[in-house]
């Protein structure tokens, strides 16, 4: 077991890459590690023709991957686009790593992301020394990119400014970076593209304008459709977890699960699954990620502090502190829900004790 | 000789072209096609100018035009296309299918308990014509699974629908056919072999007559069948002995909205207008596609370049590829369409399906063709008045003043009161009773129940008449005729006005229960009031309105003896709108009997607290009673031998709606002051809710202004002087009077004075 506390999607799956570029026999574009199907079998998972079993990295409409794959292979960008927690970061990576066996090159967009950690940067020792020329130029992900026909990734694109998001302008019509201060340009080289994420729920966002929305295919990605799949998607990545952290705790039990991800549907919908009771919505998102990341803290108590099983106390702080992210008005919102629809439940008798001892 | 059998489906833009080229290929001196034999005499019209599909056969019984079928058919169906070829070619073309005038005998002898439901409720569109499909959709989907498809529909389509190159198409379909009529026999029923039987039988006959090479186009489930044929004598054996009813046929408008899923049809084609595009455009790559979603789409204002045309076009043929498709299908384009243009919203996806994969499109029919007379009517009024029938929604402002437009009206309240809804009354914006919006949209289905309403009459206005006298005659209440007689009025129809009119007389004269005609009066009257933009005869109303005027005076008062909380409120709500009535009918000597039945309701012991106090407040409005009267009830109402309740609720009665009186009358003020102060406590508790009731209806300015006129008098502060109306110099406010008229449109001061105070 390798010490690294997160690996890459591409070192962390490096065998199904391998054998599904074994089993391609279908055209590859240039520079791509492998053929447009293989890589939405490696997302969507399924059976290869030896038999191997590629685990499904996406679990939602395989023509959402399908679309983002084929915009890939036109000189358009791709924008994944959908509310916090919808998978956009993890696609996009995934992409990456079956596409050009490289995730890492990624820009994280914030408000203080700068021209220069788009375009490039110099290492000011250097050029003081040396004057400008290209040993002085710090190279960002784009540049590397396009020197290698790979795919770039940009993570939360609307949260950068605006003057600095327009600079992807002529990265992405143009396919140049031009370096006016050697007289040179990088030209891209047939392979590379950006794959760029966003989210449409947060506040303060600098909205891409129109030349540049251009530039980019839209992606939506949904929240779950069904329970099933919601569940699924939770019980899939709690699994891997278990993986990469070495957990003593007993793998969760579906049931349990299925509560959390009950909860946060009805919260996030405004009304119970049977449709017979309103509820208040509470200001969070509620996603699917967060559904995995309670119950991942939730084994991890269970494994530090309780007996090794998932049990409810271990998921309370976990669910209380995802849903109550606003201390006033959160709090009335789960104590309604806790009070309506939790009590009444008879098997959810151990989860409304928990929430209660939690004393919010 | 040679019989080539063709199995198709029907509607499919493929199987269109495939049936054109083989058929100029093979040039047959014959052609049968599947469809209903009663439809031949039609078949002459097919090259007529005026036929432009999407039209249907409309066959039905004319003794129950309800029960009725329709058989579309679009530019793309390949029906169509088998007698486009045989009517530019000179070849004869018929219709195999088993004769209605069996079909319909026999359904009705299956399906007898049904039939009553089928005479009401919605339009019976029976899946005929597609249920060929509809039939084998189960079975395709065993050919599909085995591709490696998970719907039947997309299969076939792929398969043989979106082929450029299609040799041996039809033997194909026929193999795969076969196989799949081997492997599910099952799916036999009587009607389907009585079918088959019948197409075989016109196969042999066509042979018989010395046809040397004859094209067969039928549903492909039906093919095999018709290719090995069975000994003639069996069939004959199945089709002897079936009874026969009387089968008319016409065509009728038909719409590309009707023939998609979504409008109800049962079976029928998701995309007609991407069918239209691919036959239209057989070799389009999605360049033509994509520029008509661009087109549709700056004509809403969403900003579309050529360039996002080329990267749609692109992204579609690129995911054709990574679907393994020769060519981008609608699924490919309308991806490509949302990630593109649409940045991934899907509800702008909702406007190309409704404007371009549906799409609005009306077949038109030769006006020449025989058809029903009140079909035939309706049509001709279309015509004359200049309203064709459009698939899609129309706005309609007309402005009654003219006389085309008021003829438009009266055409479409006629229509309305057939049930045919062709025509929303919109609520219009702005004054006068002179207009009127209306949205349009019409559904195919209008035409079989016009056909349906035929045996009211031969002419739309006779139909109606009929149609009414005749509801009329059934209605119990005299709710439901002055209902009717509210939408007869602006269709001007004299004779079912006065058959209403009658019939209202009627029912008001036997009924004993005066809330029925207090219900009724306001909407007659409002009725009557019409009369002054339409040319409607409203003496006879007139008289129907005074009579039962009479009649509530008289039995007015004793209903409000001795009644409930409810009833009151019930009946004050009545008398408000009465009281309108009365004053909008401006007849001195109604408006004098008026005010004596409210006296009595006032003056009678018995007379619930909140009526007679509402009574009294009319009075007042109308000055029947001055002040001092006014005072005197009110001092009796609330006098101590009362009891409480009683006099809130007269309180409550008489400040209905508005407590400016309280704040203007000092007098009246003073009493009802006087009464709170002297209320015992427990009754004061008892009573807040009802005080409370009567005072939350006021004004929140009303309200404030009541209380700071309690809290003066509290503290012992003069209250605030009203305006003295006797200061008014009386000659001088005269000369304004003509003015204040003129701007209230009114003419004679006789309104003006019944106006509240």
């Amino acid at each position: 077991m390798s010490t690294i506390l997160r690996q890459h999607a591409e070192q962390l799956f490096a065998a199904e890459l391998e054998e599904l570029k074994k089993n391609d026999a279908d055209k590859r574009p240039p520079n791509w590690l492998m053929s447009p199907q293989a890589v939405v079998t490696y997302l969507m998972g399924g059976k290869l023709k030896n038999g191997f079993e590629v685990s499904p990295k996406y679990i939602g409409n395989r023509r959402l991957i399908e679309i983002a794959v084929a915009t890939l292979t036109t000189d358009r960008a791709l924008l994944l686009y959908g509310l916090p927690g919808t998978a956009k970061s993890w696609v996009s990576e995934h992409l990456a790593a079956a596409i050009s066996g490289d995730s890492t090159m990624i820009i994280q967009g914030t408000a203080g992301t700068s021209e220069e950690s788009v375009r490039y940067g110099w290492n000011y020792a250097r050029l003081l020394a040396e004057g400008p020329s290209e040993k002085a130029l710090v190279e960002t992900p784009v540049m590397k990119g396009m020197k290698a026909g790979k795919i770039v990734r940009l993570e939360e694109l609307t949260r950068i400014g605006s003057d600095v998001q327009d600079t992807l302008i002529t990265i992405l019509s143009e396919k140049t970076l031009p370096v006016p201060e050697l007289s040179m340009e990088v030209q891209a080289v047939k392979g590379f593209n950006l794959i760029a994420t966003a989210n449409n729920r947060d506040k303060g966002v600098n909205e891409l304008s129109g030349a540049l929305k251009r530039r980019f295919n839209t992606v939506i990605l949904p929240l779950p459709d069904s329970m099933e799949e919601e569940i699924d998607i939770v019980r899939r990545r709690v699994q891997s977890f278990e993986k990469i952290m070495e957990l003593p705790a007993e793998p969760p039990a579906v049931a349990e699960i299925k509560r959390i991800v009950t909860i946060f549907r009805e919260l996030r919908a405004g009304v119970t699954l049977d449709g017979k009771t309103k509820l208040k919505v509470p200001s969070g998102t509620l996603s699917t990620a967060e559904a995995i990341s309670v119950v991942n803290s939730g084994m991890a108590m269970a494994a530090y502090f309780g007996d090794g099983t998932l049990k409810a106390p271990d998921l309370a702080a976990g669910i209380v502190g995802a849903v109550v992210k606003d201390p006033v008005q959160d709090k009335i919102v789960w104590q309604e829900y806790l009070e309506t629809v939790v009590k009444p439940r008879d098997e959810w008798k151990d989860i409304y004790r928990a929430c209660r001892d939690l004393g919010i | 000789m040679s019989i080539h059998i063709l199995g198709i489906r029907h509607h499919g833009p493929g199987s269109a072209r495939n049936v054109k080229t083989f058929l100029e290929r093979l040039q047959p001196d014959m052609i049968l096609v599947e469809g209903p034999q009663e439809g031949d005499d039609l078949l002459r019209w097919s090259q007529h100018s005026e036929l432009k599909p999407p039209v249907a056969i409309l066959a039905f019984r004319p003794d129950k035009p309800a029960h009725a079928v329709f058989y579309p058919f679009a530019e793309f169906s390949p029906e169509w296309q088998a007698i486009q070829h045989g009517a530019t070619n000179s070849v004869p073309v018929r219709f195999m299918d088993l004769p209605l005038v069996y079909r319909f005998a026999f359904e009705s002898e299956q399906a007898s308990p049904a039939e009553g439901l089928e005479s009401t409720g919605t339009p019976p569109v029976e899946e005929e014509h597609v249920e060929a499909l509809h039939d084998h959709r189960d079975p395709l989907r065993h050919l599909a699974e085995a591709a490696g498809f998970n719907d039947g529909e997309r299969w076939w389509d792929q398969m043989f629908e979106q082929r450029v190159n299609n040799d041996d198409i039809f033997e194909a379909v026929g193999e795969a056919m076969r196989a799949l009529r081997q492997t599910l026999p099952n799916r036999e029923n009587r009607t389907e072999q009585l079918r088959e039987a019948y197409m075989r039988k016109m196969i042999r006959q066509a042979e018989k007559e010395g046809y040397q090479k004859i094209a067969v186009i039928c549903g492909a489930w039906h093919a095999p069948a018709l290719e090995t044929m069975p000994k003639q004598k069996d069939d004959e054996a199945l089709l002897k002995g079936l009874t026969k009813v009387k089968v008319e046929t016409t065509w009728i408008p038909w719409t590309y909205d009707r023939l998609s899923f979504a409008s109800g049809y049962g079976a029928g084609i998701l995309s007609p207008g991407w069918y239209h595009h691919v036959w239209n455009f057989p070799n389009d790559d999605g360049t033509q596609w994509m520029t008509n979603v661009a087109r549709l789409f700056r004509s809403r204002d969403i900003d579309t370049s050529v360039a996002h045309i080329i990267e749609a076009v692109r992204l579609a043929e690129s995911l054709a590829s990574l679907r393994g498709r020769s060519k981008a299908g609608l699924d490919e384009l309308n991806e490509a369409a949302l990630a593109v243009l649409c940045g991934g919203e899907p509800i702008l996806l909702e406007l190309i399906r409704e404007a371009l994969i549906v799409s609005d499109t009306i077949g038109t029919v030769p006006s020449a063709i025989p058809k029903p007379p009140l079909l035939q009517d309706v049509e001709k009024t279309q015509k004359r008045l200049r309203m064709p029938a459009e698939a899609g929604i129309k706005e309609l402002l007309l402005d009654l003043r003219e006389s085309l437009h008021l003829e438009r009206s009266i055409f479409l309240h006629r229509l309305l009161l057939l049930e045919i809804t062709w025509g929303h009354l919109q609520h219009v914006r702005g004054k006068g009773t002179f207009k009127e919006q209306w949205q349009l949209r019409w559904e195919p289905e209008y035409s079989i129940r016009i056909i349906e309403k035929g045996n009211w009459g031969n002419t739309l206005e006779e139909a109606v008449t009929q149609y009414v006298a005749n509801e009329a005659g059934e209605a119990a209440t005299l709710g439901v005729v002055s209902g009717l007689l509210e939408k007869v009025i602006p269709a001007e129809l004299p004779r079912a006005t006065e058959a209403l009119i009658a019939r209202i007389d009627g029912l008001a004269a036997a009924t004993g229960d005066v809330l029925q005609l207090l219900e009724v009066l306001p909407s007659l009257a409002t009725a009557s009031r019409y009369g002054n933009v339409r040319q409607t005869d409203q003496e006879m109303l007139l008289g129907i309105l005074q009579s039962m005027i009479a009649r509530v005076c008289v039995s007015l008062p004793p209903a409000c003896v001795s009644i409930d909380d409810d009833a009151a409120t019930t009946i004050t709500v009545h008398l408000h709108q009465l009281s309108d009535t009365i004053a909008l009918l401006d007849i001195p000597e109604q408006r004098q009997a008026w005010y004596e039945t409210l006296q009595q309701i006032a003056d009678h012991r018995q007379a619930a607290p909140l009526v007679s106090g509402y009574s009294t407040r009319l009075l007042a409005d109308a000055k029947v009673i001055d002040s001092e009267a006014l005072e005197a009830r009110f001092a009796r109402a609330l006098s101590r031998a009362e009891n409480p309740a009683a006099a809130a609720s007269w309180i409550e009665g008489f400040l209905k709606g508005s407590g400016s009186l309280l704040i203007l009358d000092l007098r009246l003020w003073s009493l009802v002051n006087r009464w709170v102060r002297d209320l015992q406590e427990p009754d004061f508790v008892a009573l807040l809710p009802l005080m409370r009731r009567t005072f939350s209806q006021f004004s929140h300015a009303e309200r404030r202004k009541i209380g700071e006129k309690a809290r003066q008098e509290d503290a012992g502060l003069a209250p605030v002087e009203v305006l003295d109306t006797t200061a008014l110099d009386p000659t001088r406010a005269r000369q304004g009077l003509p003015v204040i008229l003129q701007l209230l449109g009114l003419q004679r001061s006789g309104i003006a004075t019944d106006k509240p105070a």
